[in-house]
């Protein structure tokens, strides 16, 4: 369907187009529609590198930013809720089971030890081996009891590392977010890493080398050719020129897969919740950022 | 019947050809020796009868025939379908309905079978309102992405067509799930050994 509306917009199909493009943006941007639209809108053949130096004649400069997320490695901490479920679904299966070869075996072992223990215990009534050692099945828990607790394994929560903002392995139970200070206009902002785009590159290329630019070596899995979100803001009227109204960032999800040796203890990044964002960003970046951000 | 009719016309010579050696001479009283057969006889003795057998074109394709036939009921017979391979998770097996396995039910009081209702119930609910805040969450991002490609759209075309493309290097795309605690560095497992006692079937 997009693809038809798309197909070259030739001077007849001008006006129906055109109703198209207005009701499918929402944003007030029916002016920067209208000029590219009349430019367009030339001849077939020409449509082509129309389309270039229509980008060019646009006064939106293009960003592309990455949203490098650290996906949780630990699994998350039970709620009040789901801890008292928990414990009462155990009790029901165990309830509703049958007795286990390991179980049947405890209580042979406890009966036998009774009769070894009662008075009138005659062992030739024994049935069974002889001179075989006994295994007991008490013993055999109590060695992987032992076992168990000669494993050390990792802990879940370290609260000194959880407060370290610009470490990866802070709050292994949730997904985390990269932030990296840039200065824009003529203060130092948190900002998505992003990069201006050049061209003759995609978006997602641009995406690819901003996280490039970065001092660390991250190695991450961009997810798709799409953007997920945008943002974009208007210069102030006193810096607005013909061909430069503001900035738009499109925003590419990528997943980290590698975060490399650890970076330098001043390096300028930061590792965030989704409930901590709030701190660094921008209200109105924020709120676009809050959108594709999922936290579950 | 050809044999037949030789010994007939054997018989009838030797009639002939009998009383002409007895008109000859009756002073001839020699004993006609066995092995002087008369010349008429000589075409129709046994050894010189036997003709070389005709090839009967049938016969080779009759045994053919019978031998095809025989195939076909062979393979008729051996098309038995094949057995199916029973799925081990479905039959219970027998150790499972041993009776001496059965756990005495323990009673619970009237206060713990209510409060166990009722925890099912706060249940029900704290998981209903996370699936709502799941797909709440799941249709912003949605809205989020279908907002920035229009504006892509607005701006340049051919970025816009550019993102459009599906990503062929994307998948498969592997990712390890969160573990219960997280992995030890420099840690080295030992070994384990295991005894593979799967059962395999052929068909």
């Amino acid at each position: 369907m997009l693809q038809s509306k798309m197909a070259a917009p030739c001077g007849r199909m001008a006006t129906r187009s055109l109703l198209h493009f207005l009701s499918f943006s929402r944003t007030a941007v029916g002016v920067t529609g209208f000029r590219q639209f009349s430019r367009t809108s030339v001849s077939r053949a020409t449509s082509q590198t129309q389309s270039l130096t229509g980008k060019a004649s646009s006064p939106w400069t293009l960003m592309a930013a990455v949203c490098l997320q650290r996906l949780p490695v630990v699994s998350a901490a039970c709620s009040p809720t789901e801890q008292r479920f928990r414990e009462m679904m155990l009790q029901l299966e165990l309830e509703k089971s049958l007795l286990s070869e390991h179980e049947l075996r405890l209580l042979e072992d406890a009966e036998r030890m009774s009769r070894k223990q009662a008075d009138d215990y005659d062992s030739d009534e024994e049935d069974e081996r002889g001179d075989q050692e006994i295994v007991l099945a008490q013993d055999l828990e109590d060695s992987w009891d032992q076992k168990l607790k000669s494993f050390q394994p990792a802990p879940r929560v370290t609260a000194d590392v959880d407060k370290d903002l610009s470490s990866v392995e802070r709050c292994l139970a949730t997904s985390l977010l990269l932030l990296a200070q840039q200065q824009v206009g003529g203060e130092k902002l948190w900002l998505l890493p992003q990069s201006q785009w050049q061209d003759g590159e995609t978006l997602r290329q641009t995406a690819e080398k901003a996280l490039a630019s970065l001092p660390a070596a991250f190695k991450a899995t961009f997810l798709g050719n799409a953007p997920c979100g945008v943002y974009k803001y208007k210069l102030p009227k006193a810096a607005r020129t013909e061909s430069s109204v503001g900035t738009k960032v499109f925003f590419f999800k990528a997943i980290l897969s590698d975060s490399g040796p650890p970076a330098a203890p001043n390096a300028p990044f930061l590792w965030v919740k989704k409930n901590e964002l709030q701190r660094y960003l921008k209200p109105a970046y924020m709120m676009k950022v809050d959108r594709f951000f999922l936290d579950l | 019947m050809s044999v037949t009719l030789s010994r007939c016309l054997c018989r009838v010579l030797s009639r002939q050809t009998a009383p002409p050696s007895f008109l000859l001479g009756e002073h001839h009283h020699t004993v006609q020796s066995p092995w002087f057969a008369p010349v008429m006889t000589l075409k129709t003795s046994a050894p010189l009868r036997a003709e070389p057998k005709k090839k009967k074109k049938v016969d080779p394709r009759r045994e053919q025939m019978l031998r095809e036939r025989m195939r076909k009921k062979l393979k008729k017979l051996e098309k038995v379908p094949p057995e199916l391979i029973p799925i081990e998770d479905l039959i219970t097996p027998a150790k499972c309905l041993d009776e001496t396995r059965e756990r005495s039910a323990p009673r619970l009081s009237f206060e713990e079978s209510e409060g166990q209702a009722l925890l099912l119930k706060e249940w029900c609910r704290y998981k209903q309102e996370q699936h709502i805040a799941e797909v709440e969450a799941v249709e912003l991002a949605l809205e989020a992405q279908r907002e920035a490609l229009a504006e892509l759209k607005l701006e340049s075309e051919e970025l816009y067509q550019a993102a459009l493309k599906p990503d062929p290097l994307l998948f498969p795309f592997t990712h390890e799930g969160p573990a219960y605690t997280p992995p030890k560095t420099k840690y080295e497992a030992p070994d384990g050994k295991y005894n593979n006692i799967t059962k395999v079937y052929t068909q």
